[in-house]
């Protein structure tokens, strides 16, 4: 929003309607619902958001912006899994760290491919195949699948067959701290805003060592915007860790593959060797 | 103090499993078991709830907690169902075994330290199956598992199959290597606990059902896995991708939701069946806290016949919870460094 408004003040002698039209394309607002599409309603009279989705951007690399990179090890791997350039998904573009944090932030990436069997803090956890927590979950390089029912709604993320609940229904605050948190859903007209707690500050938002802490709280909003588009916004609020609240938004794609369906991708197998390898009888 | 701390905790325990008994045993429902299993015509007369679009709706949490055996045991040869006395024998029983495996004595032998926890964080069941069953096996009526085909009695050893009747993978039975990770069970590895799910594991034996108007969703709490089955009649997976959980096609035959998989992996192996085994299932909802679950088994390279078992699912007593097993997976470091350190000192 702060970026938003900093465009309509420098446009501010511009008309209207090409202010409106700079500032949606000079800003990732996907979360800037149009108006205009008005989603088809499920069963229940609620907006239908099933289906599978996916986001295409390279976040997970890095949420700010970032330059192409060699991959790691490229000597072996040649041009596989280098790293795309990508523009920031952050509404302000820089994350707001706290000096400390952003110390933390900076040793993380240098330990990113570290791994230690009896410390499962070091290093990045997609590399070990651990649950992406939110929003990491939705930006990962996978499919996930929306289920909407009526009090519940299940999201199945490809990645490391991770699920989780969103309760449309009351249910008490969250009994222990998870990876993904526990999800709390309402209807803001065609939004699904989900408030999400109870996160156990281990995961991190990117293969760059954004991270968050355990008093995060992160807020989405799913909002339709074509029948096969959803514009996704996440709101960060972590004072351990940022300076003040902050938001990343993109849009999500729906998959209109042919009877397409989420594919095992159970990854624990392939992280063996790099989480146990060093205790392997020689 | 300590004296007092263990005398608190054996209040609380004995608290859940007085809570235990109220909900699950047969105290606790006589009328609804007595009613399943003498007529069918009362399970009719409840209508089961639809979904908003017009769908049986078995969402919510349930449990297969059971202590019936897969097969008939000996004693009960040639009879179908338990008399209520000895389902309240048997349960009785299991609570007695429950306990004594929680006791102390033995303290710091390998044998209690294989337990792996008190009993406080166990889950074990302590139910008969609510059909009175004398075995989960329903199909052929002899209760047993139909005999091999020739050759197929290779594909798992004797030993391997005593250690899980009841699944796909192994889980932390004595004797399995320690050289590297792949000696150990898919479960332990925190991988898979893989198809079928009959009956429940020692904990974590919660299971959620979610639906759309396109897919019900099966969640199981134990290593997090959720199959998604869709319900648009589309053909199954290309015959080059197998997967751990195969692949689920559903239906819906009246108010049974049917569930047709294959796909299988040949990394699983439920009883020596071939990555070729079709297991169909069929859930139905009998009751507001019931559901029947039958599965049906097909591997003509295995077994001389399909066979099929059942079992009831009960309103789970509590909630599904994240199962961060590979996440805290230190056991099975430790299992490893403890090998190599084994053989250290061997040198």
């Amino acid at each position: 929003m702060r970026r938003r408004h900093g465009g309509l003040i420098f446009l501010a002698t511009s008309i209207a309607v090409l202010a409106v039209v700079v500032a949606r394309s000079s800003a990732p607002v996907a979360g800037q619902a149009p108006t205009t599409y008005k989603a088809p309603r499920g069963a229940d009279g609620r907006p239908n958001l099933s289906g599978i989705w996916q986001a295409v951007n390279t976040a997970n690399w890095n949420i700010e912006g970032h330059a192409a990179e060699a991959a790691p090890y490229s000597n072996l791997v040649g041009v596989y899994l280098a790293e795309p350039a990508g523009m920031s998904v952050v509404a302000d573009g820089r994350l707001p760290y706290k000096p400390e944090a952003l110390a933390k932030k900076k040793q993380n990436f240098e330990t990113r491919l570290k791994s230690d069997p009896f410390n499962r803090d070091l290093g990045d956890p997609e590399a070990k195949c651990f649950m992406p927590g939110v929003p990491r979950a939705t930006y990962m390089p996978f499919p996930f699948q929306i289920i909407q029912s009526t009090n519940k709604v299940l999201i199945s993320y490809e990645y490391a067959s991770t699920t989780r609940i969103i309760h449309m229904d009351k249910v008490p605050p969250a009994p222990i701290d998870s990876w993904m948190g526990q999800s709390t859903g309402r209807w803001e007209g065609d939004t699904l805003v989900v408030d999400v707690t109870g996160l156990n500050g281990k995961s991190w938002l990117d293969r760059a060592g954004n991270y968050l802490s355990a008093s995060a709280h992160v807020v989405e909003r799913y909002t339709p915007t074509s029948p096969d588009h959803l514009a996704y916004e996440a709101t960060i609020d972590d004072p351990t860790v940022f300076t003040r609240p902050w938001k990343m938004s993109m849009p999500l794609y729906r998959r209109l593959d042919k009877n397409g369906q989420l594919l095992e991708f159970k990854c624990v197998e392939f992280s063996e060797d790099y989480i146990y390898g060093a205790l392997r009888r020689k | 103090m300590t004296g007092q701390r263990l005398a608190s905790v054996s209040t609380v325990c004995l608290v859940i499993v007085l809570a235990s008994m109220s909900s699950r045993s047969l105290a606790g429902r006589a009328a609804s078991a007595a009613s399943q299993t003498t007529s069918a015509a009362t399970a009719t007369k409840w209508i089961p709830p639809r979904t908003p679009w017009g769908h049986p709706d078995l969402q919510g949490t349930w449990d297969n907690h059971s202590i019936t055996p897969l097969e008939r045991p000996a004693r009960f040869a040639g009879r179908e169902f338990l008399t209520r006395e000895e389902a309240i024998e048997l349960e009785k029983a299991a609570l007695r075994q429950n306990a004594e495996i929680d006791s102390r004595e033995g303290a710091g032998t390998a044998a209690d330290v294989g337990t792996a926890y008190n009993e406080f964080w166990w889950d074990r069941p302590t139910n008969v199956v609510e059909t009175l069953r004398t075995s989960l096996i329903i199909d052929p009526p002899d209760g047993k598992v139909p005999p091999l085909v020739p050759g197929a009695r290779n594909r798992q050893g004797e030993t391997e199959l005593a250690h899980r009747p009841l699944r796909a993978t192994g889980a932390f039975e004595a004797g399995r290597g320690a050289d590297t990770w792949t000696d150990r069970s898919l479960w332990e590895r925190c991988i898979t606990q893989g198809l079928p799910r009959i009956s429940s594991a020692a904990y974590n034996s919660n299971i959620e059902i979610v639906q759309s108007r396109g897919y019900v969703v099966i969640n199981y709490e134990m290593i997090h896995e959720s199959r998604l089955v869709p319900l648009d009649g589309r053909p199954h997976l290309d015959q080059n991708i197998r997967q751990y959980q195969g692949d689920s096609r559903g239906r819906w035959d009246g108010d049974t939701l049917v569930v047709d998989t294959t796909n299988f992996s040949d990394k699983t192996n439920f009883r020596g069946a071939t990555s070729g085994l079709h297991m169909i299932e069929r859930l139905t909802r009998l009751g507001p806290d019931a559901l029947r679950y039958q599965v049906t088994f097909e591997d003509p390279t295995t077994w001389t016949r399909p066979w099929t078992a059942e079992n009831v699912w009960r309103t789970s007593r509590g909630r599904i919870y994240e199962y961060e097993c590979h996440e805290g997976n230190y056991g099975l470091a430790g299992i490893l460094a403890g090998a190599r350190e084994e053989e250290k000192a061997k040198k």
